[in-house]
């Protein structure tokens, strides 16, 4: 027992294990309001009313066509520009110009615009036939909404919004390469960084971490399989996403 | 330089307008405009490097010996599980390191070897890295990771050729790798060109990471530019100015994007030329 | 096409470039974010304190010198992986560092750091509590400002000095422990904006060269040009046009050679 916790790569895994707890918070904080605000876009970018889709497919292009590292340096320096004349004033500033805010908050704004691609294009593939069922049987709109729409937005989109979920728990490794590390706040590549600088160990440090991310991706991936199987559990050829490995060829 | 625009545009700036010109091209913001040459340079290396490991993993993942499969799976759901980011930062310095553990043994005595206390084993052994090797290690790095998702996007493809062309080619006495050459990979960029413009997307917004590498990048130019200064004697005094070139950059990626997405349009049109799309 | 030829372009650039390994060029790594010890100016050229000062070492010395810029973060392992031969970027000598890298004399002698903060900010340094703290990450004022500090304010590490001023003048920090030039230099030239403000705290050793410990050789060279550098008044002259201080090293030369005797 002894043995095993005196390998440096455990113990590697137990000192990663509260860092690690940093990079979940934000991807935890980042999924409430990224998916309904995707949905929101979604629906906009959707409508025939230009005066709706547009702003959104602004905003979407905007988000999907900027890489996230620049969107954090950004929010950053707008945030602190605000500071002398609109934070401190309010009182607030001890929230605003927390990595701890600003981190979800950019995160919410890059996951929504690519889970709204995936929502928009979920929305197109629905199927015309339900639809129109559900207009000939009478519903009102936001029956069919509930029914026909909602539903099968969220089969359809799973999948893809599962990638994106896991793409998110990745970009949080990059929160605090871009703003200033406040106490001890370290997450995963942050400490491995740490670590890494004090003996050049380069293989432990970083494959403890890698082994965290690819354990918490795999987790994603499971529990969101799961949930992929609840929304197709009407259909009889449900495709569950499984990893077979083909021993025969 | 200002001097040579012609009098009307000179009168419209203004004394103000002419002064935040002159500033926009002082020697601090012409290295600024110079350091994009990182940025192309990482994305189109990078482009082709992908496209190389994303055949070779592709290739792999529909061979039919076990071991090589299992290697071409293995990549390919790598990078689903771990942050390009950690790739970035470990593959140069994993490079470095097994670089220099192999010239120590090569060059350095062994008494040398023996004796050593840090890192790395002898003078001999060191190996100067400038900007050059590191963005040459980026693009390697970007290839690897990216890569990966070409090989799913490439993978695909392969499945979609039709599979009557394959047998035919068979029947001829091709060679399986000549069939795969010369009538796979030939016929399957059609199919793989919308996932390959995605992977060009990201891989383009991955450059911005240079500056993690050490590179004097755009990112990295943005940031000392930006910053306050408040002595007379380094340059212009002025206040936080980061927000606006963090917003030039980007506005800047996000043009890139356009022209991108633009390219890869005309590029679909043209190599659909007489297919019949489902559009 | 046009992918391979870039290829080749750039392997062709890191064959050409390559050589540079046995170069007889000195190269000294610098942060170029550090006024007025380097910064870079206007124009994108190295200037302050340590690249003229470095300059005259080199003449001294009669070698070929190049600055390299490089982050403050990775400075003492790129010295260590190669990349450079000395550093020059304001490093005061400490005990923790000697472990590592190995110091020339000091060129500027320690002095103690200050803290900065926005004018007619009242702060109690007796009973400081609740304060936001900004310094630079991996300075020997990080680690000061952690100890003394640490449990009842919030500090938060930069990247830059140039970062933590920032915040500083944004006001996302109250106080900011630095350098007591950088802090002195930075309070007289924001016109009355910032103000010097606390006790001094005397963190480190002078500012010296960082090496790597088995450059010996290296090592004697550079003392040497230093020491003729202090006895002609060059060192005085530049300290007084960086910092306005005043002449230290030409002054008691008896006294100066003991004092680089004891800080070997």
């Amino acid at each position: 027992m002894d043995a095993i916790l005196n390998n440096a790569f455990v113990q590697d895994l137990i000192i990663l294990a509260k860092p690690a707890l940093y990079n979940i918070y934000f991807a935890l904080a980042s999924i409430p309001l990224g998916f309904p605000l995707a949905v929101l876009l979604a629906l906009a970018k959707n409508k025939p009313n230009s005066w709706l889709r547009k702003p959104a497919e602004i905003f979407i292009y905007a988000f999907r066509g900027s890489p996230l590292f620049i969107q954090f340096f950004m929010f950053y320096s707008l945030f602190l520009a605000f500071n002398q004349s609109t934070w401190k004033p309010l009182g607030i500033d001890w929230l605003v110009m927390s990595p701890l805010f600003i981190g979800p908050l950019v995160l919410v704004l890059n996951t929504s615009a690519y889970s709204a691609e995936i929502f928009y294009g979920a929305l197109r593939a629905i199927p015309k036939g339900e639809v129109e069922a559900a207009q000939a049987v009478g519903m009102s709109k936001w029956q069919s909404f509930r029914t026909v729409t909602w539903p099968n937005m969220l089969r359809l989109a799973w999948p893809a919004y599962t990638n994106e979920v896991v793409f998110l728990f990745h970009a949080t490794a990059l929160i605090y390469f871009t703003m200033p590390v406040i106490d001890r706040q370290k997450d995963l590549m942050n400490k491995a960084g740490e670590l890494f600088e004090k003996d050049y160990a380069l293989f432990v440090h970083f494959s403890a971490a890698a082994l965290y991310f690819l354990v918490i991706s795999i987790a994603i991936f499971v529990l969101f399989g799961w949930i992929n199987r609840y929304l197709n559990r009407h259909l009889s050829t449900s495709k569950p996403l499984s990893f077979k490995a083909n021993y025969l060829r | 330089m200002i001097e040579m625009l012609p009098e009307w545009l000179l009168g419209w700036l203004g004394e103000d307008g002419i002064a935040t010109l002159n500033y926009l091209s002082n020697g601090k913001h012409v290295a600024w405009y110079a350091s994009v040459k990182y940025t192309f340079i990482a994305a189109f290396a990078g482009a082709a490097l992908a496209v190389l490991f994303g055949l070779l993993g592709a290739a792999a993942k529909q061979s039919s010996f076990f071991i090589l499969r299992a290697i071409g799976n293995t990549y390919t759901t790598m990078v689903r599980g771990v942050p390009d980011v950690l790739f970035l930062l470990f593959f140069p310095l994993a490079f470095e390191q097994s670089a220099e553990y192999a010239f120590a043994y090569w060059r350095c005595t062994p008494e040398e070897i023996a004796t050593a206390t840090s890192w790395p084993l002898c003078q001999a052994a060191q190996w100067y890295l400038g900007t050059t090797e590191y963005l040459i290690m980026a693009c390697v790095s970007l290839g690897l990771v990216y890569g990966a998702f070409a090989a799913n996007v490439i993978y695909g493809a392969l499945q979609a050729v039709p599979k009557g062309q394959l047998e035919a080619a068979q029947a001829f006495g091709f060679k399986p790798w000549q069939v795969f050459w010369h009538v796979q990979v030939r016929q399957m960029w059609v199919y793989a060109l919308p996932g390959l413009s995605n992977v060009w997307l990201l891989l383009l917004k991955a450059t911005s990471l240079l500056s993690l590498l050490q590179i004097i990048d755009i990112v990295a130019w943005a940031d000392r530019l930006g910053a306050p200064n408040f002595l007379p004697m380094a340059g212009l005094v002025h206040p936080d100015w980061r927000w606006k070139y963090y917003l030039a950059l980007f506005v800047f990626y996000i043009l890139l994007t356009l022209i991108s997405e633009r390219f890869f349009k005309a590029l679909q049109a043209r190599v659909s030329r007489g297919m019949v799309r489902a559009e | 096409m046009k992918n391979t030829w870039l290829i080749a372009l750039t392997l062709g650039a890191v064959f050409a470039a390559s050589p540079t390994m046995a170069a007889d060029t000195l190269r000294i790594g610098t942060e170029g974010a550090y006024a007025p010890f380097n910064y870079m100016d206007d124009n994108g050229e190295l200037g302050g304190f340590e690249i003229e000062l470095g300059n005259a070492l080199c003449a001294q010395m009669e070698r070929e010198c190049e600055f390299v810029v490089n982050e403050w973060d990775s400075i003492i392992p790129n010295l260590l992986a190669g990349n450079y031969d000395a550093i020059m970027a304001g490093m005061s000598i400490t005990e923790e560092r000697k472990e590592t890298i190995a110091f020339s004399d000091e060129y500027k002698p320690v002095d103690p750091s200050l803290y900065l903060a926005m004018a007619d900010s009242d702060l109690d340094f007796a009973n400081l509590e609740d304060a936001n703290i900004g310094v630079q990450g991996a300075t020997i004022q990080a680690g000061f400002i952690e100890e003394k500090y640490g449990e009842n304010n919030t500090v938060k590490a930069y990247e830059t000095s140039d970062q933590a001023l920032a915040d500083l003048a944004g006001g996302n920090v109250d106080i900011v422990l630095a350098d007591g030039e950088v802090s002195r230099t930075t309070a007289d030239a924001s016109n009355g904006m910032m103000e010097l403000v606390g006790p001094e705290e005397l963190v480190g050793g002078g500012i010296a060269i960082g090496l790597r410990q088995t450059d010996t050789e290296l090592l004697t060279a550079f003392n040497e040009a230093l020491d003729a550098l202090k006895a002609d008044g060059t060192v005085d002259d530049l300290l007084k046009k960086y910092f306005k201080l005043e002449p230290v090293f030409a002054t008691d030369e008896a006294s100066s050679e003991a004092e680089t005797d004891s800080t070997e």
